[in-house]
């Protein structure tokens, strides 16, 4: 190393790219499978330095993110506990908060959902399954990433084992209450060649999902973390080649034989193929409810008029935040609008509105759902929590959440899930964004 | 007499041995026989080369309402069975410009299709392509190959028919080639204003085509399907953006359909954006898009599927009782 040195500038990222070529354009190899990516995960490789604009705070869940920004604020006047007083009798308490929903056609004991995690190593192994039988536990609905099938394959004819995927559904069913809850299958370009849809709907195992309403599939458009990309993974040489032939496979990491870059396609969407392809999936598989995911694009607000339109149930927004997969770490901390963003562009939602993002605590949630969400997706934080208790740690995390979640609507004099409305939500550093009398019309 | 069909009444088959024994399936094959006689004298006569379709190939017709091909290890790259030999039909136009198949097909279908009396897992149809024609001119020859079928087998084999109940005066319109159009749209209107909850953007449900079809006594063409009912071969029509140029045939008395056909998509930048539109990845049709770039000429044509046909000249309460060897959806058979 020379004596030159830069105050001011990233000079150890520098370095280290001049050092280490396009692997510095990702995440260390060595990361995968143990770390869970999303916008702080910048400088997570050799470099500890943040890149101008993509510290930790500058988007991710942390107090600087633009969703967390946004104060809760509680009326004086609270028209909606007079109705429950009388309701009830006697003075309402946070105990009182009904917190059932439904959520994309299912009833869920809460407005949250479990988030797909791909089909990463960290997403696919003993974690996701853990968190599979906790999610079923609490009556929420658990969404399954895309990839599974053309990754880890399907029972096929005469094998006495189940898939990844198969695993996760038998442990969900196995626990999940009755009248409650569902599964929902995403299903992107790579998916559609192994036409993973068409698989689960005539697949026996299924049956008692699609008897009881349970099954939906979700068109995945693309990611929070990795907006207009498609998902990314770290394979070895061996499972490299095996994997060419349906995904592009890239030595990006300078290491002759050994990991490699394997990458889906984001598939490429006009309205009108949106619209034709949720058709598509409503004509083909009338049994099974409709959603689909967004990534935080700029015409998100656009998008997911389009869906709802063409009859999609659930409509998901992956905010910025987002991400749970492997990642270029320029887009961690610079690309895709953050969640906040998202809700304000959607404004007052067509249908049902599903957000996911960094959430992990009732407040981010509280501001979500304010903002016209029906429902929050976990992901990374589900996975941190069952890595910390594989049996009890995502019900003692959403416990917690929950109770968050009771203490802050009846703050607010508000007793329901969807009584929540921006008018609960201050702004300090965005006069156009502060709370009007009718929010919803009035920001758009 | 009572022409419908017991749907419902017929439940599964029996053990394959006692299948094969039984006089009901005799009679059925000998009307089988019979039907594919006159459909190949038919279209020979209309100027039709006859092919041999493949059965095994990297992709097959996408299908639709839940349908799966099922997957074939081919030197390690996994083919599929054909579901349609639909895109293959449309390649050979460039050497065969007016072409049939008695094609084979396998479709995994839903297994709540086992009881509509109308669905096999192995199947045959009547596949028909015209170079060049129109919408109007493929209808003409389903309808004409319908009625001169029919003529044949109530001629050559009345006793068979008899001894299975058959009416001849139920067949007059049949056989005289009166049939009717509809639109799709008029059909699900007609449908809701029964009180039958039919999706207007979708393919007409078993149910409603059960409807539709008592209601009738001679057979009826429904034009113009939604776009994302069906696959993305089906030609768009330019007149009116959103609908099909393509068509059913349903059979009167309860039967249903027993065609479906339309004009072909030939345009290839279409063709790949419809792919798309119905959700698949252009790279695994690359052979068909290869042609579809070098130019397969624009089409129309159908597929007549011929266990319905033989159930609807035989009155069979279900197509399992005119298969030799009935695979319904969901139930494990030989």
């Amino acid at each position: 190393m020379s004596a030159l040195a830069a105050p001011g500038f990233p000079e150890a990222l520098i370095r280290a790219r001049a050092r280490n070529g396009t692997a510095e354009v990702f995440p260390a190899p060595d990361a995968y499978g143990r770390e869970l990516f999303g916008p702080e995960a910048y400088g997570t490789g050799s470099g500890s330095e943040h890149a101008p604009g993509t510290g930790p705070h500058s988007l991710g869940s942390g107090p600087g993110d633009s969703l967390d920004r946004a104060r809760i604020v509680p009326p004086v006047f609270t028209p909606e506990r007079l109705e429950k007083l009388i309701d009830l009798a006697r003075e309402p308490e946070f105990t009182d908060v009904d917190l059932t929903t439904r959520i994309g056609g299912f009833a869920s004991r809460l407005p949250l959902y479990l988030s797909a995690f791909g089909s990463t190593r960290a997403g696919s192994g003993d974690l996701a399954l853990h968190a599979t039988r906790q999610a079923a536990r609490l009556g929420i609905p658990m969404v399954i990433g895309e990839n599974m099938i053309p990754v880890h394959g399907y029972r096929r004819a005469g094998d006495a084992g189940r898939s990844a995927l198969l695993g996760r559904i038998g442990a969900y069913l196995d626990a999940v209450p009755d009248g409650v809850g569902g599964i929902v299958v995403q299903q992107s370009t790579e998916d559609a060649d192994s036409e993973v849809w068409n698989l689960l709907y005539s697949d026996p195992a299924l049956r008692p999902l699609l008897e009881t309403g349970r099954l939906a599939f979700e068109l995945k458009t693309g990611q929070g973390a990795k907006p207009g990309l498609g998902g990314m993974t770290v394979v070895g040489g061996a499972e490299a080649e095996q994997l060419a032939r349906r995904f592009t496979v890239r030595k990006v990491f300078d290491e002759p034989g050994e990991r490699q870059l394997r990458c889906a396609t984001p598939g490429t969407f006009t309205d009108e193929i949106l619209r034709q392809q949720l058709r598509f999936m409503r004509n083909n598989f009338p049994r099974a409810g409709t959603w689909v995911k967004f990534h935080p694009g700029r015409d998100i607000a656009d998008a997911a008029r389009t869906a709802w339109a063409a009859g999609a149930e659930a409509v998901t927004v992956d905010g910025a935040e987002g991400g749970t997969g492997y990642a270029p770490r320029v887009f961690l901390g610079q690309v895709g609008l953050p969640l906040a963003e998202c809700l304000r562009r959607i404004g007052r939602p067509d249908g049902c509105l599903l957000a996911s993002g960094g959430m992990w605590e009732g407040g981010r949630a509280l501001r979500a759902l304010a903002l016209g969400a029906g429902a929050v997706g976990l992901g990374r934080a589900a996975l941190i929590a069952v890595d910390e208790d594989p049996e009890h740690g995502l019900e003692r995390l959403v416990d917690a959440l929950a109770l968050e979640l009771r203490l802050l609507i009846s703050a607010l004099g508000k007793y329901g899930v969807t009584a929540v409305g921006p008018e609960d939500l201050w702004w300090p550093d965005a006069p156009e964004h502060r709370s009007v009398p009718d929010p919803l019309g009035a920001v758009r | 007499m009572d022409q419908t069909p017991r749907t419902g009444g017929a439940t599964t088959p029996p053990p394959l041995g006692e299948h094969l024994r039984s006089p009901q399936l005799r009679a059925a094959m000998l009307v089988q026989q019979e039907a594919l006689h006159a459909a190949r004298d038919y279209l020979r006569g209309e100027g039709f080369v006859e092919l041999l379709p493949p059965l095994v190939g990297p992709v097959t017709d996408p299908g639709g309402r839940g349908a799966k091909a099922l997957d074939v290890d081919y030197y390690g790259h996994s083919y599929k069975l054909m579901t349609s030999a639909i895109l293959y039909k449309q390649a050979s136009l460039r050497g065969f410009p007016r072409l049939f198949y008695i094609a084979p097909n396998v479709r995994v279908e839903p297994e709540e299709t086992a009881t509509t009396g109308r669905h096999l897992v192995e199947f045959h149809q009547i596949d028909v392509e015209i170079a060049e024609a129109s919408r109007e001119e493929a209808q003409e020859i389903a309808a004409g190959l319908l009625t001169h079928v029919t003529e044949q087998v109530f001629t050559a084999i009345p006793g068979v028919l008899a001894e299975l109940g058959r009416d001849e005066a139920g067949f007059a319109d049949v056989r005289s080639g009166k049939y009717d159009v509809c639109t799709h749209h008029e059909a699900v209107t007609r449908l809701l204003a029964s009180g039958h909850p039919q999706n207007p953007d979708g393919e007409i449900d078993w149910a409603g085509e059960r409807l539709l079809s008592l209601e009738s006594d001679r057979p009826f063409f429904i034009n113009d399907y939604p776009k994302g009912s069906r696959g993305f071969y089906d030609r768009e029509d330019p007149e009116n953006p959103g609908v099909l140029r393509n068509f059913d045939l349903i059979a009167p008395h309860g039967y249903g359909e027993i065609v479906s056909g339309s004009e072909r998509e030939s345009d290839y930048a279409t063709i790949v954006t419809r792919m798309r539109e119905s959700g698949e990845n252009p790279a695994k049709y690359a052979w068909y898009l290869k042609e579809a770039r070098e130019g397969i000429p624009a089409s129309a044509g159908f597929g007549m599927g011929l266990q319905r046909l033989v159930r609807f000249l035989t009155g069979l309460d279900a197509v399992w009782q005119v298969s030799a060897y009935p695979k319904l959806p969901g139930v494990m058979a030989p």
